[in-house]
């Protein structure tokens, strides 16, 4: 029943997507009839209603073991905990795109409701292109790859997966059906798995809202700043979404992959990392339209080339164009995703390049100073395109063109990346200190030098720290320098206007510092996401430049040293059984330093008997201080006496500032993304010249 | 034809199993041991300075010295035998970039496919560069656009526009 209840509501809700297309542009562009528009906005709502019961007719059947439905079969198993059945909603292709086309439907609608009445001339084009997007993946979803298929026994004995009940087919056994049920991937029965694909994914499909505006202004010719107002909340939410995603997919891959590390410069990770490199440029290059009405044609690329962008990693996530640990399903949506990409991509580009040969792109003020902040902002947003260029190069511009043009296949790994990225985000540390202390217009370097005098200082100081603690690298001492000095910036301009705000409103220096915080949001949320952005900056050059690892076997009851701590090895308890079912062979070690114990840690191999592929899982035992953590794998054992082990061991200095500067971010953008109702300046004069109530 | 068999031949034939018997039992041992720990200098974190350059010929976008398979144990177990066999780390890539082609290492070791690899980005941004100069140069020519006329108001401003306006 549920199959059923899904199959035809994913249909309903591609119809409806596409009446929605249909009758607003049909409504607004054709017959000018109000009445169409009105039912092709209703019909966006109806699109959502009707892909969240399909959506929930599949967690319901996931939540209630219906393994005659093929994606239930594959994803779950009946000794699975019920966190990882709902989980198991994303553990898949077909799954994973219900979701993606249940959120970005969602996004659509919101959108919809909120600025139907504002926007009122953008909305038919906006929900057009919004739409058209939900009807691609909803498509997909009922076409190609439908989550909904279920499991016949054709009267010749053949097993067969079809949408519809065969002619004469009967279901297979339930009992049957449950035994040889595939249990969900391994590596993703991880808290992490909860919570990092609705976040990337949120972060992905909400850059659909600016995107849509962008092109519903061009189409519409309402060139001014109000597809920009309108937006603007949507981008930093979509930007905090997948700022949140990539985070949690360090920490996932740093917990559960056994490997020591947190970014590995997977094609895969590299894809959901272009997106935010461009929306970045956007989310910066965008204040300058708003403050001086200039590069109308670049933001609209930016935005256009964001959800182009992550079209594309979508594309190479689940078409095994690159392959890699992510690309976890290869199918027939490898076509008609390129096929929408590259078409998505044109049409928004020759509406761009037509717009501009009319001259309604042209910018209202020229450049009058390269010290200025629009200047800097665009070598900002300069030097964030170059990353995009090198990383999207490294991940498949050279893979791909190797393959295709010279017969050879090459992977451009970490050496090609730290080799090609380091001197760009340098530039860009360096534009997130210098930019801020600048002024729109003109500006001076004097003026500059001045403003950079006490966080140069503060930085020189933190550096010296740095240098009694034993850092001698000139690297990294280059790199903590520039990026200490970003942070400094951004500590130095929050304290120096809540300092004048104390002293012309006799306010405590909190009160001070909320009260600016919530009169403009934007410019000390700004700060506090540039401050995030240092400590991951300092987090990263720590955890990279000064990691330090080694591997020894231990028999039990010995140590082994590394940096200032010993590891001795207690004891291997082997053969554990979780309430999973997952069978776990766990080492217990005693860690020491200056020869007293301060942690008992427990590194694990986990195996899955029920899984098909990578039925192994390597989970670290860490001692986690703000100073480092000292992360231990479980590497090998003595099968029969457990007497002897092999141990890999990393210590990662200063990674937890990666997780920490995260944190701060998050709380940044949420305040920049604070919602303040500001008065125009004339409706705030009108209100200071009229009479006073007595 | 009788067989007969008499106390002193079921003597020997016990003597030549027990021997047979030690004999293979020292080999085993031998052997066994040799697979258990052993003999040499090289040390596990020699085999992953290496093994971390090189990634996994058979997995996509994994080093060597984390891949879990068992074909990636072997490949590290042969990069010890080269080690203790006085082969250099260099040697030791040039061989696996031999036997696997360039996909193992993180950049290409053939000197154009390196060169390609490493300059086209940089290429690529002179480009994007020289055309950004070129529009900045040439706005510098065109005419400003007139302040875009005031935008169409939110809702919100309009309800208060008319509150004022009484």
């Amino acid at each position: 029943m549920l199959a059923e209840i899904g199959l035809v509501a994913g249909f309903l809700s591609f119809l409806a997507a596409l009446y929605a297309v249909a009758a607003s542009v049909y409504g607004e562009r054709f017959a000018r009839s109000e009445a169409w528009v009105i039912s092709g906005r209703n019909a966006v709502y109806v699109t959502f209603v009707l892909i969240t019961i399909a959506t929930v007719a599949l967690q319901v059947a996931l939540m209630t073991e219906q393994y005659q439905i093929a994606y239930v079969w594959s994803v779950s198993s009946p000794d699975m905990p019920d966190l990882f059945r709902m989980t198991a909603l994303w553990g898949s292709q077909a799954g994973s795109l219900l979701f993606w086309s249940f959120l970005i439907s969602g996004f659509a609608a919101g959108a919809t409701l909120a600025n139907w009445n504002a926007y009122r001339r953008l909305m038919p084009y906006a929900i057009a292109y919004m739409m058209a997007s939900v009807a691609f993946f909803i498509g997909l979803v009922v076409f190609i790859e439908n989550p909904f298929t279920s499991w016949w026994i054709l009267p010749d004995g053949e097993v067969v997966q079809t949408a519809l009940m065969p002619a004469g087919a009967v279901a297979p056994s339930a009992s049957r059906l449950a035994e040889t049920a595939n249990g969900l991937n391994p590596l993703l029965r991880h808290f992490g798995m909860a919570i990092h694909p609705p976040m990337l994914y949120l972060g992905f499909v909400g850059f659909v809202i600016p995107f849509a505006f962008a092109m519903a202004a061009l189409a519409s010719g309402d060139l001014s700043t109000n597809w920009i107002k309108v937006s603007r909340r949507w981008a930093l939410a979509a930007w905090l979404f997948l700022s949140l995603g990539l985070l949690l997919g360090g920490r996932w891959a740093y917990d559960v992959l056994g490997w020591g590390g947190y970014w590995g410069w997977d094609p895969v990770e590299n894809a959901a990392f272009l997106p935010w490199l461009v929306g970045t440029a956007y989310l910066h290059s965008v204040m300058i339209q708003e403050k001086r009405g200039m590069l109308k044609t670049w933001n609209m690329f930016l935005v256009i080339a964001t959800f182009s962008a992550v079209i594309f990693a979508t594309f190479a996530t689940r078409s095994g164009l690159v392959d890699s640990v992510h690309s976890f399903a290869r199918s027939g949506i490898g076509v008609p995703m390129f096929a929408f990409w590259f078409g998505l991509t044109f049409i928004s580009a020759w509406l761009i390049l037509w717009r501009r040969s009319r001259g309604e792109l042209r910018d209202e003020h020229r450049f009058t100073s390269i010290f200025s902040r629009e200047a800097l902002f665009v070598l900002n947003n300069f030097v964030f395109v170059s990353l995009f260029i090198a990383i999207f190069w490294g991940s498949f511009g050279a893979p791909i063109i190797s393959e295709l043009f010279m017969n050879t296949n090459i992977t451009l790994g970490a050496d090609y990346f730290l080799q090609v990225t380091p001197p760009l985000f340098v530039l860009l540390y360096i534009l997130m200190g210098v930019a801020p202390v600048s002024a729109w217009g003109i500006a001076s370097l004097a003026r500059m030098g001045t403003a950079l005098l006490i966080p140069l200082a503060l930085s020189a100081v933190s550096l010296a720290l740095f240098i009694f603690s034993g850092v001698t690298n000139p690297v990294a001492l280059f790199g903590y320098a520039i990026v200490l000095m970003s942070g400094w910036v951004a500590v130095v301009e929050t304290v120096r206007g809540a300092i004048a705000r104390r002293r012309a409103h006799q306010e405590s220096i909190l009160t001070a510092l909320w009260a600016l915080s919530t009169r403009n949001p934007r410019r000390y949320g700004g700060y506090l996401v540039h401050l995030g952005i240092a400590i991951i900056g300092l987090g990263v050059i720590g955890s990279t430049l000064y990691q330090v690892e080694t591997q020894q076997t231990l028999a039990v009851g010995e140590s082994m040293s590394i940096g200032d701590y010993d590891l001795r090895y207690d004891r291997l308890l082997s053969n554990q059984i979780a309430d999973d079912g997952r069978v776990m062979d766990i080492a217990e070690l005693t860690v020491l330093r200056n020869g007293a114990e301060i942690a008992h840690i427990r590194p694990r191999q986990d195996f899955f008997p029920e899984a098909r592929d990578m039925n192994t899982m390597t989970i670290a035992g860490a001692h986690s201080t703000i100073e480092n953590d000292l992360y231990v794998l479980l590497v090998n054992w003595d099968e029969i006496s457990a007497n002897r082990a092999t141990f890999k061991v990393y210590i990662n200095p200063l990674i937890n500032l990666i997780w920490w500067g995260g944190l701060i971010l998050i709380a940044g953008t949420l305040l920049a993304a604070y919602p303040r109702e500001t008065l125009p300046v004339r409706v705030r004069q009108a209100l200071r010249l009229a009479p006073q109530p007595a | 034809m009788k067989f007969a068999i008499n106390t002193h031949d079921l003597w020997r034939l016990c003597v030549v199993i027990v021997i047979i018997a030690a004999i293979s039992l020292i080999a085993h041992v031998q052997v066994a041991g040799a697979q258990d720990a052993p003999v040499t200098t090289v040390t596990d974190d020699q085999v992953n300075a290496i093994a971390n350059k090189l990634y996994c010929p058979v997995c996509e976008n994994i080093t060597l010295d984390t891949c879990g398979t068992a074909a990636c144990a072997d490949w590290r177990y042969e990069i010890r035998l080269q080690l203790e066999s006085g082969m250099t780390e260099e040697q030791i890539v040039e061989d696996f970039v031999r036997r696997f082609g360039d996909r193992v290492v993180g950049t290409p070791m053939d000197p154009l496919l390196r060169a390609l690899s490493l300059g086209t980005p940089w290429l690529l941004v002179a480009v994007a560069l020289g055309a950004v100069a070129l529009v900045f140069r040439r706005r510098r020519t065109e005419p400003v656009a007139m302040p875009a006329s005031p935008a169409p108001t939110t809702r919100y401003q309009d309800l208060l526009e008319q509150d004022i306006a009484g």
